[in-house]
């Protein structure tokens, strides 16, 4: 056999021998019998402290909270959400308190404006919205409900308020082209607002022969884009937007 | 204010559209980027070498330790990127110790492995081995002890056993070829096979990488020989210098192709992603894209090559003196790496620049000190040549080294 087979075979040898030993003495014991990942780190993380109680636990003595909250807007928020971990105060109720969020900073997480956030969510300027004060003291966080109607859309649709209110319609209301029934404001999901159902509302404003200042774009509504209804192709919020 | 959030304040302000909040910032940045270049730069400069070996390019024949040095040096800087943009490099080993057979990037760790110790430590060292018994042999001091240990204790320099050496090396490149092309097909197949991601998620992805990676590869070993013969006082042989362009302007045109097939597939399968993509091209990758990449770093490349090469008439279609006709293959070869740098960052950036909800873009803004910034970077581009010189001080490929080591050889005879 040449020599340079046998010297390499050596330096190979070694090599594996050393790739053997690493895994004997690296690789944990139970690595590998459930899956790709050491068995026994469910075993350590089930015998981890359980710092979560659940919100049955918490039902079981305040019976009357949990009953609010179960009928009202945050039924599907667990108690421990804002209240903090609670197993510690569930196995000696009187010597650990949770903690209750009065201050302002907490509510904002979920309500603070983020045009992320669905339309239709409620969503405030933490700076702008009655400042300093918190917002317990208007609002109950067991069954929330808005202290009043909301006034203006904006309340509530806050990322097309501020679109509109840099658009070229910014001084059309939103009622001008949405017939709203007074019911949108305390039964949102169930009462919707209508939109223009065809293309002679626009034409109100943007048709050749229209009443309306001359400044205002001018198209022939007879021919322009006629299988559509307007705003299936132009923004109304923001009509400059291509 | 907090700088991070400083950051975020000045993107935000050029994100354009409508994205996802988690889509602002980029993941993967500069050195995700850097790190598909240096493994092209390896494929591209073994596969030069292998022409030499199987395919009996001749003229080449004065780059091909060259261009295994290269590669080798290449190769070691190459997963520092990766280990940098990761951190905790020393977990990296439990990629060999607990290997995933199912995750692709962790099975890259044995195409690289395999790549390093299999292909091309042995390609270079059966040829070398007789060089290095017979420095060991005429040196003294540390370098004697250091080629005798590169040796292996492998001293036997018989005719049969110089035989097997060429034998086995022959062979290794013959498994070296599709090692190559795995180890780059790989890093496009890592980007190509992400099918939630329009601009990444093609099938063509992977042999565009390779063939920029052969495009790479020749233009810097190249540029590397003439810069080492202009320091070494050599005069550069023409006819490699010549062959090494037309290789270079072949490899060009197909890469350049194959590109130009993924752009025209991918307007007349007109996906739902196309409007972003070209609004992308236009507003965000328009001077890496159409001026680095499709410009300087392939249209100007092709002419100057196709002008002055004698890739298609012995002469080149226009005649000139040598000393323009190399640096008219300088210029090309430094555009084409500015072009291949530019097509990994268009690939690597790009990528990550458009919203999944297809409606918007934001924008790259890159640091220039911490881990992922300019400087790391532009340290981990020129480590690779650092490397290369102490390896050509340890292993000198000029071939005066090996007509002396003949020289040698007949002296022992």
């Amino acid at each position: 056999m040449p020599q340079q087979v046998t010297r390499l075979a050596v330096v190979f040898g070694i090599l594996i021998l050393a790739l053997v030993l690493a895994r004997s003495q690296l690789v944990p014991k139970t690595f590998g019998q459930a899956g790709h990942y050491r068995a026994a780190a469910v075993t350590e993380i089930a015998a981890a402290k359980i710092h979560y109680a659940g919100h049955e636990a918490c039902a079981a003595c305040h019976e009357d909270i949990a009953k609010t909250r179960s009928a009202g807007r945050h039924r599907n928020v667990a108690c421990e959400v804002c209240h903090g971990p609670a197993a510690d105060h569930v196995a000696a109720p009187t010597d650990v308190h949770p903690s209750a969020p009065k201050q302002r900073g907490r509510c904002p997480q979920c309500h603070g404006y983020d045009s992320a956030r669905p339309t239709g969510f409620p969503q405030i300027d933490p700076v702008t919205h009655n400042p300093v004060r918190p917002c317990i003291s208007c609002h109950q966080p067991h069954a929330p409900e808005t202290p009043r109607e909301p006034e203006a859309c904006g309340a509530c649709h806050g990322s097309i308020a501020r679109t509109h209110a840099v658009s070229a319609h910014a001084l059309i209301g939103c009622t001008r082209c949405h017939e709203t029934d007074r019911r949108h404001k305390t039964t949102p999901l169930l009462i919707r607002p209508s939109k223009p159902a065809s293309r002679a509302f626009c034409a109100g404003c943007h048709a050749r022969d229209a009443g309306s200042p001359k400044e205002i774009p001018r198209v022939d509504v007879t021919t322009h884009g006629e299988r559509y209804v307007c705003w299936q192709c132009h923004y109304p919020h923001f009509p400059e937007a291509k | 204010m907090d700088p991070r959030f400083q950051t975020l304040q000045e993107v935000l302000q050029q994100v354009k559209g409508y994205i996802y909040p988690n889509e602002v910032e980029l993941h993967w940045g500069l050195l995700v980027v850097v790190y598909p270049y240096l493994t092209g730069l390896v494929a591209g400069a073994f596969i030069l070498a292998s022409l030499e070996r199987v395919f009996n390019v001749r003229e080449v024949q004065p780059t091909y330790r060259l261009s295994l040095l290269t590669a080798l040096a290449f190769l070691i800087v190459a997963p520092l990127p990766l280990l940098a943009h990761l951190g905790h490099p020393l977990r990296s080993f439990e990629i060999f110790l607990t290997p995933n057979l199912r995750s692709a990037m962790a099975m890259f760790g044995f195409v690289y492995a395999w790549y390093l110790m299999v292909v091309l430590l042995l390609e270079i060292w059966f040829d070398y081995r007789q060089d290095l018994v017979l420095w060991s042999r005429r040196e003294s001091g540390p370098r004697k002890w250091l080629h005798r240990l590169l040796t292996l204790g492998a001293t036997d320099l018989s005719e049969a056993s110089l035989r097997f050496d060429r034998n086995a090396g022959k062979l290794i490149t013959l498994i070296g070829i599709p090692s190559a092309f795995l180890l780059h097909g790989y890093v496009g197949f890592i980007f190509g096979s992400v099918k939630a991601n329009p601009w990444w998620s093609s099938v063509l992805i992977p042999v565009v990488f390779l063939f920029s990676a052969i495009v790479s590869g020749i233009a810097l070993v190249l540029l590397l020989y003439m810069f080492t013969s202009l320091v070494r006082r050599v005069e550069i042989d023409m006819t490699c210098a010549d062959k090494l362009s037309s290789l270079l302007l072949y490899a060009l045109i197909v890469d350049f192709s194959l590109e130009v097939l993924d752009f025209i597939h991918r307007l007349y399968e007109s996906e739902e992603s196309i409007k972003i993509l070209s609004q992308m091209i236009s507003a965000k990758l328009f001077l890496s894209l159409v001026v680095l990449q499709a410009l300087l770093g392939t249209v100007v490349p092709i002419l100057l090559l196709g002008l002055l090469s004698p890739a298609f008439r012995s002469r080149g279609l226009v005649e000139v003196p040598d000393e323009l006709r190399r640096w008219a293959y300088v210029g090309a070869a430094v555009l084409i790496q500015i072009g291949i740098f530019s097509t990994r960052w268009n690939v690597v950036i790009g990528g990550q620049l458009f919203s999944k909800s297809l409606r918007g873009l934001t924008v790259y803004k890159m640091e220039l000190t911490g881990l992922e910034g300019f400087f790391v970077s532009a340290a981990l581009l020129i480590l690779p040549f650092v490397v290369l010189y102490f390896l050509i001080k340890v292993l000198p490929p000029w071939q005066e080294g090996e007509t002396a080591a003949q020289a040698g050889l007949a002296e022992v005879a």
